[in-house]
């Protein structure tokens, strides 16, 4: 008889095949010392295989309820959402980078634009959409609906994912251990580094929450009560770490939160604000480059207004954390600036 | 055929939900997406009914998740350096750390499978059956075995290279 293939000692081992073929099975490795070696060395490689796999599992959660009539809609993913506001940001990109890159290092964190609307206020103080319990019924009619059409429609109902995203936040572990790792201290002549600006900044793979804290080495600031969309990892010139999180400040508007390690190479402090769309990777970094030197050119005789107190207050307290912070967005620099002064760390 | 009742999908639910989000998380490794993406396949076998609901629940998710990576993928070229320092200066506890480098390395590991041999892993890893497994693939059922063969031992010596040369580019 011929020796048993590895497919079938697998099969065999997995419990999967059928009661004549394991009889088979049996028989030849009974008196084949050879296959016997084979199915000892199999059953290992099997044991093996799902130790490693075991190490990539996930936090052992709670199972969350199970609702049939919890049908959430379809996500709208915010990067396919495009605002009225996109060309607006793309300028502010254009000014606002440049304005900074202009005086790096200055402890000034915004211009203020007095001319400009704070949107920023009523749209924090907006409600929720609905109470929840009336959102759930909501969703339970429209559940209804769609079973009996059997059809699904795409209502956008960003909201409830969102919520319930924001509450399965795990429990906090250390924070703050780190605070007494504030940043290298910042030698002379910072303008000959070529650091990036925060605007720049490259979003990576989501992570968890959990991984965030581990790349900071404490908690990110968030803006507070905004629901927290997602955790990506980012990139940037002259940070060792960087997470930006996604936060929704209504149904179509997200701005990102970075939060940046600076790395023991940086040779000067910098805080480096700016709005912008979030997606920018068709320009390279020539471009980029270019497009900063314009706009400080451009700039360079705008009035800087005075920095404000409060700006100095929460720098000093975010570099006491280590981290250099920022927020950007489809939003007007001084709606960012409001929600850049609301920044607090995340404990869930 | 019987169509699936609310009653039976919450008893799927219950047993297979955390199998689902172990799949997903070794797509999308990032266990709150992986609950998102879990959480959304229940909802849409909810309105779908599928027959067979445990192996559809998979192909939606693996589906779901395959969409995902392309987005991600879109937005990693300037990233590859990131994983390999992102750790530094970052003081945590060992554990913690040795934790997450495993996880690291696994998924490293893990990425250096064909497409259909990780599947077919992750699948079988996910209490499927060899039967399940082949409906969700498109494989004979016989090759299952053999392909599940060789998947675990280009996992196990991807990983042993990987411990062994720690600083080899990633590909």
């Amino acid at each position: 008889m011929s020796h048993v293939d590895d497919g079938t000692l697998h099969a065999y081992l997995d419990g999967e095949l059928s009661p004549p073929e394991v009889q088979s099975v049996e028989a030849h490795v009974a008196q084949c010392p050879a296959c016997r070696t084979r199915l000892e060395e199999e059953r290992a490689l099997i044991a093996r295989a799902g130790e490693l796999l075991a190490h990539a599992t996930p936090p052992d959660r709670e199972l969350p309820p199970f609702r049939p009539g919890d049908v959430k809609p379809p996500v709208r993913l915010w990067w396919k959402v495009r605002t009225p506001v996109a060309w607006a940001a793309t300028i502010a990109l254009a000014l606002g980078i440049g304005t900074y890159v202009g005086d790096r290092g200055a402890p000034r964190l915004e211009p203020t634009a007095p001319e400009r609307p704070t949107i920023i206020a009523d749209q924090l103080a907006r409600p929720a959409p609905a109470p929840d319990s009336a959102f759930a019924a909501q969703r339970q009619r429209v559940a209804e609906r769609r079973k009996r059409v059997s059809k699904p429609a795409a209502s956008p109902a960003v909201g409830g994912a969102i919520e319930e995203k924001s509450r399965q936040a795990p429990p906090v572990t250390a924070d703050g251990f780190l605070a007494s790792k504030a940043a290298a201290p910042a030698p002379a002549r910072p303008e000959m580094v070529r650091l990036g600006t925060y605007a720049d900044a490259m979003k990576g793979p989501p992570i968890g929450v959990d991984s965030a804290r581990l790349l900071l080495g404490t908690d990110p600031l968030v803006v507070p009560d905004l629901q927290i969309r997602g955790m990506y990892r980012g990139r940037l010139l002259g940070y060792s770490a960087m997470v930006i999180v996604e936060q929704a400040l209504d149904s179509t508007t997200v701005i990102e939160v970075l939060n940046g390690r600076p790395s023991r190479l940086q040779l000067g402090e910098v805080v480096v604000t700016g709005a912008g769309e979030a997606r920018r990777d068709t320009q390279s970094p020539g471009a980029r480059a270019l497009l900063n030197t314009r706009a400080v050119d451009s700039l360079a005789a705008a009035s800087r207004p005075a920095p404000t107190p409060v700006a100095d207050e929460e720098k000093a307290k975010h570099a006491a954390l280590g981290l250099f912070v920022d927020v950007r967005g489809p939003l007007p620099p001084d709606s960012l600036a409001a929600l850049r002064r609301l920044l607090r760390p995340l404990r869930p | 055929m019987s169509d699936v009742s609310a009653d039976s999908l919450a008893e799927i639910y219950r047993t297979t939900y955390r199998a689902l989000v172990r799949f997903l998380y070794r797509k999308v490794w990032d266990a709150e997406r992986a609950e998102d993406l879990a959480q959304e396949a229940f909802a849409r076998a909810v309105v779908h009914k599928p027959e067979n609901a445990r192996g559809w629940l998979f192909i939606v998710a693996a589906n779901m998740a395959r969409d995902e990576a392309r987005r991600a993928a879109r937005e990693r070229r300037h990233l590859t350096l990131l994983t390999a320092e992102s750790q530094d200066g970052t003081a945590t506890s060992d554990e913690v750390f040795q934790e997450e480098q495993e996880r690291v390395q696994v998924r490293a590991a893990l990425e250096q499978l064909t497409p259909r041999d990780r599947e077919v892993l992750l699948l079988w890893d996910s209490g499927l059956s060899y039967s399940e497994i082949a409906a969700h693939t498109g494989l004979a059922p016989g090759a299952v075995g053999t392909t599940l063969a060789r998947a675990r031992r280009r996992l196990v010596e991807a990983h042993e290279a990987g411990e062994k040369g720690e600083h080899v580019a990633r590909g």
